[in-house]
């Protein structure tokens, strides 16, 4: 063994284990950014849990930490040897598919898509470049969340108690001067307009801010009012002078199940703050305020994702993407054409049949009378999975209906959307017992294409719900009887998609997503969302990688919107 | 606030952003300037809470502030007199300052009046940002090699084509690469009009089938460049 390899070894844990103490004496502010770079080590390691954390005593060690660093930055991609050996030999460790592929380079590609590069080069602050507001430590390191390095949990339950409704907090939190609060009614469609605004300017971009989510107003409605909403959890910051909407952070109730624990809590999300006002500090006040207004309806537990990485993901799931409209996505650089082929070849690989192969065997769009039967199939297909969401028949008409767009639902529906459909819901009917054996879902979320004189909005469509009977057959798995369902069930989606002038259809390593995407020519994607819990505590699912004996995506079962 | 100040301390300000001599002054002076220009350009008195104990530095410039605005309470003549006193002993001329401020266009105060918010507003540039679902793109594929004729098509190379083409005198234009493809093939489908102008002076042949059967005007058609399209049919 050489010198070299062996001061590596030495030195291997160390700067995965120190970090959480550098982060409680570390707390300089905003003038220093160099220990925020590091933290993250040890949250985007689920392997890291298992170094030893008995090693709280040591301070003074962010210095010697950081110079191993430095010393290990030798490779291009900016990603530590030690920090690729630590993983592999972790991943080795734990046996089973995901040793058999880990080398070398599947894990610093791994570890580059998870963005973890730049955290180490100092570029970006614990959630990527530029967004320290959101991912401030020192704020999520005194919230209820499992912080980094504190191990596997010994059982699943709450970190915090729930208060007593006389122990919540009365008065909203205090925001900088200027600003003041604005509980939003989006049945108003003046505010839901602002809303749309809001986002449409200043929401989540890429990383290379080519695009940037424009979620339509239609779709805002449709996501922010789920039976049993509350307005008061749609929480938006003004600037006082002038009433300009200027923040923004939103939750909905749902019942969830985490393994054997079946709880309400909120679902948080469109979290977005001004593009001009990131320096305001303005997303912990509204994270705390969100909180607040939940606790007052008794909700203690929430559920969140981010493309960003902070204390501590349940799970990472990374996106995938069946590319559809060939020419566009190249022009608009969405996808790099290798030198090996022409747009015209590409497009050939990627064409899409016509016609949705089910139609001759009961596909047809989602109606009324289906609801009962698809939310019975849907609570069965899901108990499959570690975190799944609980509907109602009201949530399941919400989700799966009530978002279908104004206009005649026909047999030829599916060839093209209708006025301001957010949701496309499709049931395959057994023609002899009219028994609903299969059901998909997709969403349309388009993008602003920014850097592109041609296009200037990328129709996306993204994978929602699915179910089908054919995991519940003997040797579902086994015989690929689940795997060939879902390729003809969502070969229909992409084909459905198609048609209805989707350019790309976007799916997570979630659910049963895995089994089908490579065959369906799902190709990967550079962006990852990391699923939160807020208050609960619970081992890692598997999201992009398999854990235990539970395979690739099957641990998460929540699709978010 | 801002609109009141006056040429001379904008000019001083300006100065300082830039000046080296700065990094030689102690951090009280510094720490003073930033009290001093801080209670010009926005308000007397910190208009936060004292940051904690931890935080030193934050802590520090918060207590510098606040000091100025003791020392000078209302009068902000003799904040600036003050300002511009130490910017002179630190090299500030202000026809030096002037010429400075010609070469040095897009520095500016710390904060701008920003008219969209109504909000007077520290600099800073970021890009989208939020919480919720992530967006994600294709990830590229492996790098090409780029010294090859079909390499300088691709990445739209004109001079390096140009030098590979007279240093290989030799050179078959439209000998299909491994791929399948000619350089003008590729150029066509890339949308790299100076390449298919280099080629077609070159001599390369607009007919010559790819290894779809497809000639470069139609990849041109295909991948939708206009320009290009236009060009091989005149």
């Amino acid at each position: 063994m050489s010198a070299i390899q062996k001061s590596k070894e030495k030195e291997t844990a160390e700067p995965v284990e120190q970090q959480p103490e550098d982060d409680v004496q570390d707390s300089s502010g905003s003038d220093d950014s160099g220990s925020e770079a590091e933290l993250p080590l040890t949250a985007t390691l689920p392997e890291a849990s298992t170094a030893p954390t008995a090693s709280k005593k040591k301070k003074k060690k962010r210095s010697k930490a950081a110079k191993a660093l430095t010393a290990l930055r030798g490779h291009k991609d900016g990603i530590p040897q030690e920090l690729v050996n630590v993983v592999l030999e972790k991943v080795r460790e734990q046996g089973g598919q995901a040793a058999a592929e880990a080398n070398e380079q599947t894990i610093r590609l791994a570890l580059e898509q998870m963005k973890i590069k730049d955290v180490i080069q100092g570029k970006a602050g614990i959630g990527g470049k530029g967004k320290k507001d959101m991912g401030d430590h020192k704020f999520w390191g005194a919230q209820p969340v499992p912080q980094p390095g504190e191990g596997p949990p010994l059982g699943d339950g709450y970190i915090e108690a729930s208060k007593p409704s006389e122990e919540v907090r009365q008065d909203p939190y205090p925001l900088p001067k200027d600003f003041e609060w604005s509980v939003l009614d989006l049945n108003d469609a003046a505010q839901l307009r602002e809303l749309y605004e809001l986002l449409c300017a200043n929401y989540v971009e890429d990383d290379n801010a080519s695009f940037r989510f424009q979620y339509s107003a239609e779709f805002l409605s449709w996501a922010l009012k789920p039976p049993g909403y509350h307005q008061e959890w749609h929480v938006g910051v003004r600037v006082a002078s002038n009433k300009k909407l200027v923040a923004f952070i939103s939750a909905i109730p749902i019942t969830i199940r985490v393994r054997d624990h079946l709880f309400h809590a909120s679902e948080v999300n469109f979290l977005c703050v001004h593009k001009k006002l990131r320096s305001k500090r303005l997303a912990p006040v509204l994270i705390k305020e969100i909180t607040r207004q939940c606790h007052l309806k008794g909700i203690f537990q929430a559920l969140y994702t981010a493309g960003l990485l902070l204390p501590t993901p349940v799970s990472t799931t990374q996106y995938y993407h069946r590319c559809i409209n060939i020419p566009k996505l190249v022009a608009v650089k969405f996808f790099p054409i290798p030198a090996s082929m022409t747009v015209a070849r590409l497009a050939r690989l990627y064409k899409v049949p016509e016609r949705p192969h089910l139609l001759d065997s009961g596909l047809r769009e989602m109606e009324e009378r289906d609801v009962s039967q698809v939310g019975e199939l849907f609570a069965r297909y899901m108990r499959r999975f570690g975190m799944v969401p609980v509907f109602s028949l009201d949530e399941v008409r919400h989700h799966f209906l009530s978002g279908m767009g104004e206009g005649p639902r026909d047999k030829d529906s599916w060839k093209s959307p209708r006025e301001g459909q957010v949701v496309f819901t499709y049931v395959v009917e057994n023609p002899q017992t009219h028994k609903i054996t299969d059901f998909f879902s997709f969403y349309s979320l388009p993008s602003t294409i920014m850097n592109s004189d041609k296009h200037s909005l990328l129709n996306a469509a993204y994978l929602y719900y699915y179910a089908t009977d054919a995991a519940f057959e003997e040797g579902a798995d086994e015989k690929d009887l689940l795997k060939k369902r879902l390729e003809e069930l969502l070969g229909d989606a992409v084909i459905i998609a198609s048609a209805s002038g989707f350019d790309v259809l976007n799916g997570l390593t979630l659910m049963d997503n895995v089994l089908f995407m490579k065959d369906l020519k799902f190709g990967t994607g550079d962006g990852v969302l990391n699923y939160y819990l807020y208050n609960w505590r619970t081992a890692p699912l598997a999201g992009m990688s398999p854990i235990d004996d539970v395979p690739a995506g099957r641990g998460v079962g929540v699709v978010m919107l | 606030m801002s609109q009141n100040l006056s040429p001379e301390f904008r000019e001083a300000a300006q100065y300082l952003t830039n000046a080296t001599s700065l990094s030689g002054v102690s951090n009280a002076t510094k720490l003073e300037l930033y009290g001093l220009y801080k209670f010009l350009t926005v308000s007397p008195s910190p208009n936060t809470s004292r940051p904690s104990l931890f935080d030193f530095t934050g802590r520090a410039k918060w207590d510098a502030w606040d000091n100025a605005c003791k020392t000078y309470g209302e009068s902000n003549n003799r904040a600036e007199a003050r300002y511009l006193e130490i910017a002179r002993s630190l090299g500030w001329t202000p026809s030096e300052a002037s010429e400075q401020l010609l070469n040095r266009q897009q520095d500016g105060p710390e904060t701008l009046w920003d008219e969209e918010l109504g909000l007077e507003l520290e600099r800073e540039t970021q890009g989208g940002g939020g919480m919720g679902n992530a967006v994600s793109v294709m990830t590229g594929s492996e790098t090409e090699n780029r010294s090859t004729l079909g390499g300088f098509a691709i990445s739209g190379d004109v001079a390096g084509l140009k030098n590979f083409i007279r240093t290989h005198t030799s050179t078959n234009l439209n000998e299909l690469n491994e791929d399948g493809y000619t350089p003008l093939h590729l150029a066509c489908d890339r949308g790299n009009l100076a390449i298919v102008h280099l080629l077609l002076s070159e001599g390369a042949d607009k007919e010559v089938k790819d290894a779809d059967d497809m000639t470069p005007v139609e990849l041109a058609r295909f991948a939708g460049h206009q320009e290009i399209v236009q060009l091989l049919e005149s």
